[in-house]
């Protein structure tokens, strides 16, 4: 994703690993980077504040006629229930940015440690855990996370906490593989090499030693897992299997007001509009970052 | 030595599959509890359920039924489905014919899609044509195929009604016909795959057209498009292969998506259908054949990788 020539120049990748040169360095962000950052602040702004002066309430029904254009009573037209779509759009944000953030944080801080001890324990424990991410990764993202939701029943369906658990379950095993290559790299080195020498415990020695050096490769993962996550709820909720109605969810409104698609194609237009653009945000965002470190935000399933 | 390599591969792509129909057989009998209760309702008596797990074999210990049910799959009987008494075999046959179809056409397209816009990007490298590709492949990373797809429906489907708006291939009598019926959800899914592969290959025909031996073809005065194809392409290549494999995941993620958004007859809706049914060996035997198909184009992405690239021989 990036291009090896432009951005290589500048990076001293011995200063670029760690929090203080990264602040540092936050001033020289690419221009998409700064687009992307903020496209991310905007969205933030709307998700604590919307709630506040969204025109109607997200589950406010026969606000206008079904299926309103949009005007000035209703910006972007009304649903079929004559709900206010731009409401709707405005108020289903700070779901979308809880759910990604939490399980991608979950998934990453899981996917880090068990990446972490697996690299450097070795041996038994290496191969087992990497053989079961191995099998949960060759199962396709989305049939895995289709498959854990068809486990948890019908009752469960719609739970946020089901969904932060699904998305979480099927990043760690992607996330612990990545993190696991750093840290056979790292044990090599002399410092980890000294602080065994010192006797420290294991834990310690992810933790002290490891760790602060996984960072970079940590902070890329969590950016490029965020960005996809926003997708896969708005997948989940197109398919019936993410929130459940009257929840003003973008994935689940585009698959409710797709009967209207040719009367009024603004209602799935606009959460199609906002969910791509706060992908396109975390992308750019995240692709900015991760050239500033010296590395490529590179996407994997 | 080649022939043992691709046999290891074989071999290891076969016990990842009987590791995969472990945890998807785990995943959809064990973890939920009382399937009789889930499937029938929690108001059916005592006795309806008691029949029901006699039919399922579920009054037997989980590995026997593991064993019953692997058996059966290796000799591609899956069971019967429990929503009608069909074998689950013969509602999947159609299905999975119509997303191999589908697949098919997308994969055909997406070749020559990347490698040309790829190309026309490394060749205007930093300028106008090269922006806009970025800007446009990284737009077609950030939009979710059911969105994308439901965009392309508006526009050709209502807005221009030049593409069916179901994509029923079944019905379609001429396979000009199938084809157009074909076009909308196979564009979708070429669009998917192709952006990501059009940023890597874009990297490394930049990598390899900055490599001595394609400066020395363009010294030697050789004309650009034969560099470009005949020499830097070829290496340019074989790491885009694995950017493939890992494509077909996002196909195959893609197609449980784009066939519900052009209400195409595929093994993805299949799936979704299943599911909401809680048909539970339908769900089995469609995840099962979807990580199979998975699995096995990983293998021969690295199959054409090796026999690519005689380096990896070694390993």
């Amino acid at each position: 994703m990036t291009s090896p020539v432009a951005e290589r120049s500048d990076s001293n990748p011995e200063s670029a690993i760690g929090w203080l040169p990264l602040f540092a360095r936050l001033r020289r962000l690419p221009p998409g980077a700064l687009i992307g950052g903020l496209i991310l602040l905007v969205y933030l702004f709307v998700a604590l504040t919307g709630r506040y002066w969204a025109p109607y309430g997200p589950t406010k029904t026969g606000t206008g006629p079904p299926f309103a254009p949009p005007g000035r009573e209703h910006l972007l037209g009304t649903d079929q229930l004559g709900r206010d779509v731009f409401s709707r759009v405005v108020h289903g944000t700070d779901d979308v940015l809880l759910l990604s953030l939490t399980s991608t944080l979950i998934a990453t801080l899981a996917g880090g440690l068990l990446g972490l001890l697996s690299g450097f324990l070795g041996g038994w424990f290496d191969e087992l855990l990497m053989r079961l991410f191995d099998v949960m990764i060759s199962i396709p993202l989305l049939v895995l996370a289709l498959l854990v939701i068809a486990a948890a029943g019908p009752e469960l369906s719609g739970n946020y906490l089901l969904l932060i658990g699904v998305i979480a379950l099927v990043y760690t095993p992607r996330i612990a593989r990545m993190v696991r290559a750093v840290a056979m790299d790292l044990v090599t080195r002399d410092f980890v090499t000294a602080a065994r020498t010192r006797g420290e415990s294991a834990w310690s020695i992810a933790l002290r030693e490891l760790l602060p050096n996984a960072t970079g490769v940590l902070l890329v993962e969590f950016g490029v897992r965020a960005g996809y996550a926003p997708i896969l709820i708005g997948s989940l909720g197109f398919l019936g299997f993410g929130a459940r109605p009257p929840t003003p969810e973008w994935g689940l409104m585009i698959s409710e007001n797709r009967v209207a698609i040719v009367t009024a194609p603004v209602t799935v237009l606009a959460p199609a509009v906002a969910l791509a653009l706060l992908v396109i945000g975390l992308n750019s965002f995240t692709d900015g970052i991760a050239r500033l470190l010296g590395r490529s935000a590179q996407r994997s399933p | 030595m080649l022939t043992r390599l691709l046999a290891r591969r074989l071999l290891l792509g076969a016990l990842t599959l009987l590791a995969i129909s472990l945890v998807i057989f785990l995943t959809a009998e064990v973890l939920p509890g009382d399937i009789a209760a889930r499937v029938l309702g929690r108001e059916s008596t005592a006795e309806a359920r008691a029949a029901f797990r006699e039919r399922l074999n579920l009054d037997q210990p989980v590995h026997q039924r593991y064993w019953l049910w692997i058996q059966g799959v290796v000799r591609g009987d899956f069971g019967q489905a429990l929503t009608n008494d069909r074998e689950v075999a013969d509602i999947i046959a159609p299905r999975l014919r119509s997303t191999l179809v589908i697949g098919g056409v997308a994969f055909a397209l997406y070749i020559p899609v990347t490698i040309v816009l790829a190309s026309l990007a490394a060749i205007h490298r930093d300028r106008a044509l090269d922006g806009l590709i970025s800007v446009l492949t990284l737009i077609g990373l950030s939009v979710p195929e059911f969105v994308s797809g439901t965009v392309l429906l508006i526009v050709f489907a209502v807005i221009f009604p030049i593409f069916p708006v179901m994509s029923l291939v079944d019905q379609a009598e001429t396979p000009l016909e199938a084809l157009r019926t074909l076009a909308l959800p196979a564009i979708t899914l070429t669009t998917i795959m192709a952006v990501y592969a059009i940023r890597m290959l874009r990297d490394n025909l930049i990598d390899v057209l900055d490599s001595e031996y394609v400066r020395m073809a363009t010294l030697k005065g050789l004309p650009r498009l034969q560099v470009i194809f005949r020499h830097a392409l070829p290496n340019a290549i074989v790491p885009a292969l694995n950017v493939t494999a890992l494509n077909l995941a996002y196909l195959i993620g893609g197609v449980v998506l784009v066939e519900r958004v052009f209400s195409y007859p595929g093994l993805g809706s299949l799936l979704v259908d299943s599911i909401l049914l809680r048909d539970v060996p339908v769900i089995e035997a469609v995840a099962l054949l979807v990580s199979a198909i998975y699995v096995f184009a990983n293998l021969f992405a690295d199959a054409m990788a090796i026999v690519l690239n005689p380096r990896l021989r070694a390993g």
